[in-house]
């Protein structure tokens, strides 16, 4: 009887370990899992920081057998990156569609959230003008807009799509289809009327 | 104290276990799957999951934006016996809400798969199709007339459809109404 009473107090006193267990073995798991965006060596912002400057608008290797480019890529899409550092000042993106490729642009962060996506056929006549800046450099561009007229401030809000972004790092994708053989040609002309520009910050 | 310790071990080695487990295979716990194929509504928006999104960054994704496009995904045919390269299948679809749309052969590591024709993939502006828009294309390692998918010699392959800029009916995340290709599983060798 003393035995069985003694081994019940041996598994009670086990309770808050166990409890103590699993709440590590959650907090753990949880940590490690947000962390793993910002950390993961192989993530696709910091493989292109490791070769790609600040600005420069890069064509990215296009999916094929033996091309280790980005994963899981498609075939038929030509990939364009530039990256970005808004601690730097404000970036401008610049892109124009032919019509008959599909083109599309993509803004992320160094975390992989995608703070933009849109295609050409959403902006006006095809083009893209986008102007990422943090909030700090929003409010100073608004500022020195103040002198403008009204008729000139909504012509400059206009003509740009602007992106407020809530971290500094990250990069940007064109992404342009290829849909018939032969195409590689005309689609590495188009790539040069890619633009990743830094701008001046607003004083 | 000793027990102090190992709970603290313990705690820490499950806990990155259960991480790298959570890191392994298929993205997050919300996709949808539409007979064989599958999708991650999420993936490309900003209500992503903690967990969608540690897999994209472990694995060096990029996925597509919502408004770039929609990506599915098929490991297996309509009768869901996996897709192996020496049997033949037969797609039959509809026309999809999309401005264009690619299907690509992979192998499971993510690559196109290599194949004779060094082509890994049709895309919808080069497809033969009957007057009312429905098409059928044959994924097989010898060349077939039609739509030919060329499949390559490694045994298992997935496959990719994307539809680009994507109509409402795909981004509207139930997929009310769209009717993505059946697979058909045909002879095998």
């Amino acid at each position: 009887m003393k035995a069985r009473e003694e081994r019940i107090d041996r598994l009670v006193a086990l309770i808050p370990w166990g409890l103590g267990l699993a709440f590590g073995v959650v907090a753990v798991h949880l940590i490690t899992l947000l962390a793993t965006p910002s950390l993961a060596p192989n993530s696709a912002y910091r493989r292109l920081a490791e070769n790609l400057p600040l600005g420069e608008v890069r064509l990215l290797p296009r999916a094929t057998p033996d091309n280790p480019g980005p994963p899981f890529s498609d075939p038929f899409a030509f990939l364009a990156a530039c990256r970005f550092d808004l601690n730097e000042g404000p970036l401008r993106l610049r892109a124009q569609a032919d019509g008959d490729h599909p083109l599309s642009v993509s803004v992320r962060l160094a975390n992989g959230a995608i703070l933009y996506s849109g295609a050409d056929t959403q902006t006006p006549h095809g083009r893209f003008n986008i102007l990422i800046v943090t909030r700090a450099q929003a409010d100073a561009i608004d500022e020195s807009r103040e002198t403008l007229d009204e008729a000139e401030r909504a012509a400059a809000e206009a003509a740009e799509l602007r992106l407020v972004s809530p971290a500094p790092k990250g990069f940007a994708l064109f992404r342009l289809l290829a849909l018939r053989q032969g195409e590689a040609e005309a689609i590495g002309a188009q790539r040069a009327g890619f633009e990743c520009k830094e701008e001046k910050p607003p004083s | 104290m000793r027990a102090l310790i190992i709970v603290v071990f313990a705690a820490l080695g499950l806990g990155l276990a259960a991480t790298a487990y959570a890191l392994r295979g298929e993205p997050g716990f919300d996709s949808v799957r539409l007979g064989p194929w599958t999708t991650w509504p999420h993936l490309g928006g900003a209500d992503i999951d903690p967990y969608e999104r540690a897999v994209v960054a472990s694995e060096g994704l990029a996925p597509m934006g919502v408004n770039e496009g929609l990506l599915f995904v098929a490991r297996a045919d309509d009768l869901g016996a996996p897709l192996e390269t020496r049997c033949a299948y037969r797609l039959a679809g509809t026309d999809l809400p999309a401005r264009v749309w690619t299907l690509a052969v992979y192998r499971i590591d993510g690559r196109p798969q290599p194949n004779v024709a060094d082509r890994h993939g049709l895309t919808s502006a080069g497809l033969l199709r009957a007057s009312g828009g429905d098409f059928v294309i044959e994924a097989a390692r010898e060349a077939r007339p039609g739509n030919w998918l060329p499949l390559g010699d490694d045994p298992n392959f997935f496959l990719a459809l994307r539809l680009y800029q994507a109509g409402a009916s795909a981004l509207s995340k139930a997929y009310e109404g769209l009717s993505l290709p059946t697979i058909t599983r045909g002879d095998c060798s």
